[in-house]
């Protein structure tokens, strides 16, 4: 049957604030631990990740105002009214091309933990492809729907975040969270760059915010997006720290799920929690993912307006595919972790702000 | 050989233009009764059961014909209030009948024809249509116009309690395969002036009718249009079921889910004809249909809003854990004891380990094997008489779950499982939704026993994915969890008391949202 438009496709801003959450949460939390504590001493490392948190609130701020300053245009048609279209046409390959890595690197980092929690034979190649189907299968579908999973999978995910923290009650040692304030200046700012990359992906709200039924509204949205994620971080960096100590923190891989590790299920129902919580982070894991790949074939098809989404889908799955199982280790996988982490803090700071400062100069405005 | 299949073509289009020139009824009727009742003889080829009654109005010299078909029509109704009364009761009228056909014919209606539902027709087309479908047809000498009197009387069922969806609380009266009593039931449950009947007929040959209802002022207009053109879009032969019109008008057909929801329950459309929804009763089915049709609505039952809401409520939790578990279950198993025994505690994982011990197969196959076992039980069930299929249920279940273990094919493990599983699936209270969730377990059994939890996982998210793309006239199947409607959360997963339920359900954007106004506030 034809589809019957009841409810239109728009989304709510409900949904653009559990995406901005989701987008920031994803793979971040399972490394932030241990990134804040490998440069802090005792709980100082909470300092640093409200200071990302608060700085990446302002710049959430600044992308969510620049796209609603522009209501139901896309980023492509506001960025081509504020620098001419060459311009805007690099600044969107930039970004498609940016989103094509983050999927990838996603797509690595879930075939990798799983290989490491769930499974020892399975090749990291197998993982990484079926999920990259089930990626691929959510981005054929509609924009609306990727946006409606996050909103599905939202509370399930915090559930068991929340979970994970009060089930380590119990080994929380207020000892290991001493010395206070003991970190040098240096410390203080190396750990805050590093939370701001955890806090990086809110830049989708350049995108996104043209789908919303009230884009007036949505740089608070924005502003409770990323603070859901903060006060998240901050409980889980709060519950690290106080089980294993900053030392022994900054010596894990994935100290967040580390921690899970701790977990005894009352009842004795079953064990070994970190292997269903990072089952259940598959799903937050999913939805980054999706999205990105969503938004870069978005990118792509402002720059080829005519050609289908079937076909950049086609194209860009295997072209993803090799990029992320590209890095031969870890510490490759890191580091194109970290490379995308400094683009993400370029795509979502330099570009937005520019833009807004542009835009507030030249007086550009919605309706013009 | 694509030759064969043009040539094949062409001739079943010469074929099918043959069939439609042979079925053209735009006759006009004769004046003549004798060459009337030739026609229709001739149409039908005198058939047996039709009944043509020929015979002279009182103190006229017109005569007249009544023509009905036997076993459609009640004949106590056509003998007392229609021929006896033309052959007598036209003797008693103040003056005597004039000669000009058309005035007798309308002194017939008014005077001498004692039968409530009565209108007139000018084609021979309505006319075959009104004696096919039960009524009984007056035709008299030289008039234009053709009598045509409601008599419809035939044998049907009884109204019964549904068999598909017991309640323990809540009324027990079921749809029937009339339509009268269908929609007499609706009225039964909704004196509201506003309740609306639209007729459609659906079906090039069985020409059945087809009732669209909704209550005005209610319903989105948008709504109602959208599903009046899809029914019109409807092209078939025959509609036998309501099936055939939910397939045909559904959003989606390779969606494993329901997309509408069919009940026998008058009590469940009537409540969904309040909440803001669009009801279709079609002749001849006692399912009526009932949409737009969301994920969470197939895990709510009448009795949810009958009972106390804890006891609502604690039912709704059940069920959706219930849902899970029929999805869910066999695959967990099968990742858990082949892929993860470390995560069972570890006295469990040894009993388990133990019990399979001597078991030849591999987890997966001892699970296809009792499942496929089990749906093959669950089908001869339904197909045997009511008494020896609920015996062959229990007797065969029992039987081939302890023999299968003690030879030693299954473990008594795997045996719990899956008759958790069957239990779980036969809790939901949507039986195609039911048979969804569990033809959905098969593919992620085969899922599990290679990807374990990895693969599970990803099924449940694809499952996920499905279901936000698939819509339900414009509605996305898996609202109201998201495009989330707060206020509808109050009768999802709980069904919160009856005074806070104030408003109908915002996803539906009814015209009138309200449910309750002062009264339902203390004063």
């Amino acid at each position: 049957m034809k589809a019957f438009h009841y409810g239109d496709e728009e989304i709510s801003n409900k949904e653009i604030l559990i995406s901005v959450t989701t987008m920031i949460i994803g793979a971040g939390i399972l490394t932030l631990p241990r990134g804040v504590a490998q440069s802090t001493r005792g709980l100082d490392g909470l300092m640093a990740i409200v200071a990302g948190g608060v700085i990446a609130m302002f710049f959430a701020w600044i992308c969510a105002k620049l796209s609603s300053r522009f209501p139901r245009q896309t980023f492509m048609q506001y960025s081509i009214r504020l620098v001419t279209k060459p311009i805007a046409v690099v600044i969107t390959a930039l970004f498609g091309f940016y989103f094509l890595l983050f999927t990838a690197y996603e797509m690595r980092i879930v075939a990798t933990i799983s290989k490491v929690y769930l499974f020892d034979q399975t090749p990291v190649e197998v993982l990484g492809l079926i999920f990259l189907l089930v990626v691929v299968y959510s981005v054929s579908g509609s924009r609306a729907a990727i946006l409606r999973i996050n909103l599905m999978f939202a509370p399930i995910v915090l559930f068991i975040a929340i979970a994970v923290v009060l089930m380590n009650l119990g080994y929380f040692e207020a000892e290991n969270l001493r010395p206070f304030f003991t970190t040098n200046w240096k410390g203080y700012f190396q750990a805050t760059k590093e939370t701001s990359f955890s806090f990086a992906g809110y830049e989708i709200l350049l995108f996104y915010v043209a789908l919303s039924n009230q884009p007036e509204k949505a740089p608070s949205a924005a502003i409770i997006g990323v603070s859901l994620p903060l006060a998240l971080y901050v409980l889980i960096y709060v519950i690290v720290i106080g089980v294993f100590a900053p030392e022994s923190t900054a010596q894990m891989i994935h100290p967040t799920i580390e921690v899970a590790k701790e977990v005894e299920v009352p009842g004795q129902f079953f064990e070994r929690f970190e292997s269903i919580f990072f089952t259940i982070w598959i799903m937050t894991l999913f939805n980054t993912a999706a999205m990105a790949l969503d938004l870069s074939i978005m990118c792509l098809k402002f720059l080829w307006p005519k050609i289908k989404k079937i076909i950049f889908i086609s194209v860009l799955s295997p072209v993803t595919y090799l990029v992320g199982m590209l890095p031969e280790n870890q510490l490759a996988m890191f580091k194109l972790g970290n490379f995308i982490s400094y683009a993400g803090i370029g795509f979502a700071v330099l570009i937005p702000t520019l833009l807004l400062i542009i835009a507030k100069v030249r007086g550009v405005k919605g309706h013009a | 050989m694509f030759g064969l299949f043009r040539r094949n073509r062409a001739r079943i289009q010469q074929q099918r233009k043959e069939v439609s020139q042979s079925h053209d009824f735009s006759i006009t009727i004769f004046h003549s009764v004798q060459q009337n009742v030739e026609n229709i003889r001739n149409i039908m080829n005198s058939p047996d059961d039709l009944i043509t009654r020929v015979f002279t109005i009182a103190n006229t010299n017109h005569s007249c014909a009544v023509i009905c078909i036997d076993g459609l029509v009640d004949k106590d109704l056509i003998n007392d209030k229609i021929i006896r009364n033309i052959q007598l009761q036209v003797s008693q009228l103040d003056r005597p009948l004039s000669s000009s056909p058309t005035i007798i014919l309308r002194e017939l209606e008014n005077a001498v024809v004692s039968v409530g539902e009565i209108s007139k027709a000018f084609s021979l087309d309505d006319v075959m249509y009104a004696i096919l479908s039960g009524d009984t047809v007056l035709f008299v000498d030289g008039a234009d116009e053709v009598l045509i009197i409601g008599g419809k009387g035939w044998a049907s069922r009884g109204v019964e309690e549904p068999v598909t969806e017991a309640l323990v609380r809540g009324p027990r009266d079921g749809f029937t395969e009339n339509l009268r009593t269908n929609t007499a039931h609706i009225r039964r449950h909704l004196r509201d002036p506003n309740l609306r009947f639209e007729t459609f007929k659906v079906g090039r040959r069985s020409k059945k009718s087809l009732i669209l209802c909704y209550i005005d002022g209610i319903v989105n207009p948008a709504l109602v249009e959208e599903v009046r053109r899809r029914i019109n879009t409807i092209d078939l032969d025959d509609v036998p079921e309501s099936g055939y019109v939910e397939q045909w008008i559904e959003d989606s057909f390779l969606s494993p889910f329901p997309q509408i929801q069919h009940t026998e329950r008058p009590d469940k459309v009537a409540t969904g004809l309040v909440q803001g929804r669009v009801g279709l009763i079609l002749d001849g089915s006692p399912f009526a249909l009932v949409m737009p049709m969301t994920f969470a609505s197939s895990l709510q039952s009448p009795e949810d809003h009958y009972e106390r809401w804890l006891i609502g409520s604690s039912l709704r939790v059940l069920r959706y854990g219930a849902a899970f578990l029929a999805t869910f279950l066999p695959s967990l198993y099968i990742a858990l004891s082949s892929y993860h025994p470390g995560m069972i505690p570890s006295d469990l994982a040894f009993s388990i380990a133990g019990s399979r011990e001597g078991v030849p197969f591999p987890a997966v196959v001892e699970a296809f094997v009792m499942e496929l076992t089990l749906e093959l039980l669950r089908e001869a069930g339904i197909r045997l008489p009511k008494p020896i299929g609920q015996t062959i249920g229990i007797v065969g279940g029992l039987v081939i779950g302890e023999a299968a273990v003690s030879a030693g094919i299954v473990s008594p493990v795997m045996v719990i499982v899956v008759a958790v599983t069957a239990i779980s699936s036969f809790a939901l209270p949507s039986y195609s939704a039911a048979i969804a969730l569990r033809m959905l377990r098969f593919p992620i059994m085969f899922v599990a026993a290679t990807f374990g939890l990895y693969g599970i996982i990803l099924s449940y998210i694809m499952i996920n994915i499905h279901i936000a793309n698939l819509k339900s006239f414009g509605i996305p199947y898996s609202t109201p969890f998201a495009p989330s409607y707060l206020r509808d959360w109050k009768d999802l997963v709980i069904r919160a008391p009856l005074t806070m339920l104030k408003t109908r359900p915002e996803m539906l954007k009814t015209k009138d949202p309200d449910r309750m106004y002062k009264g339902g506030r203390r004063k």
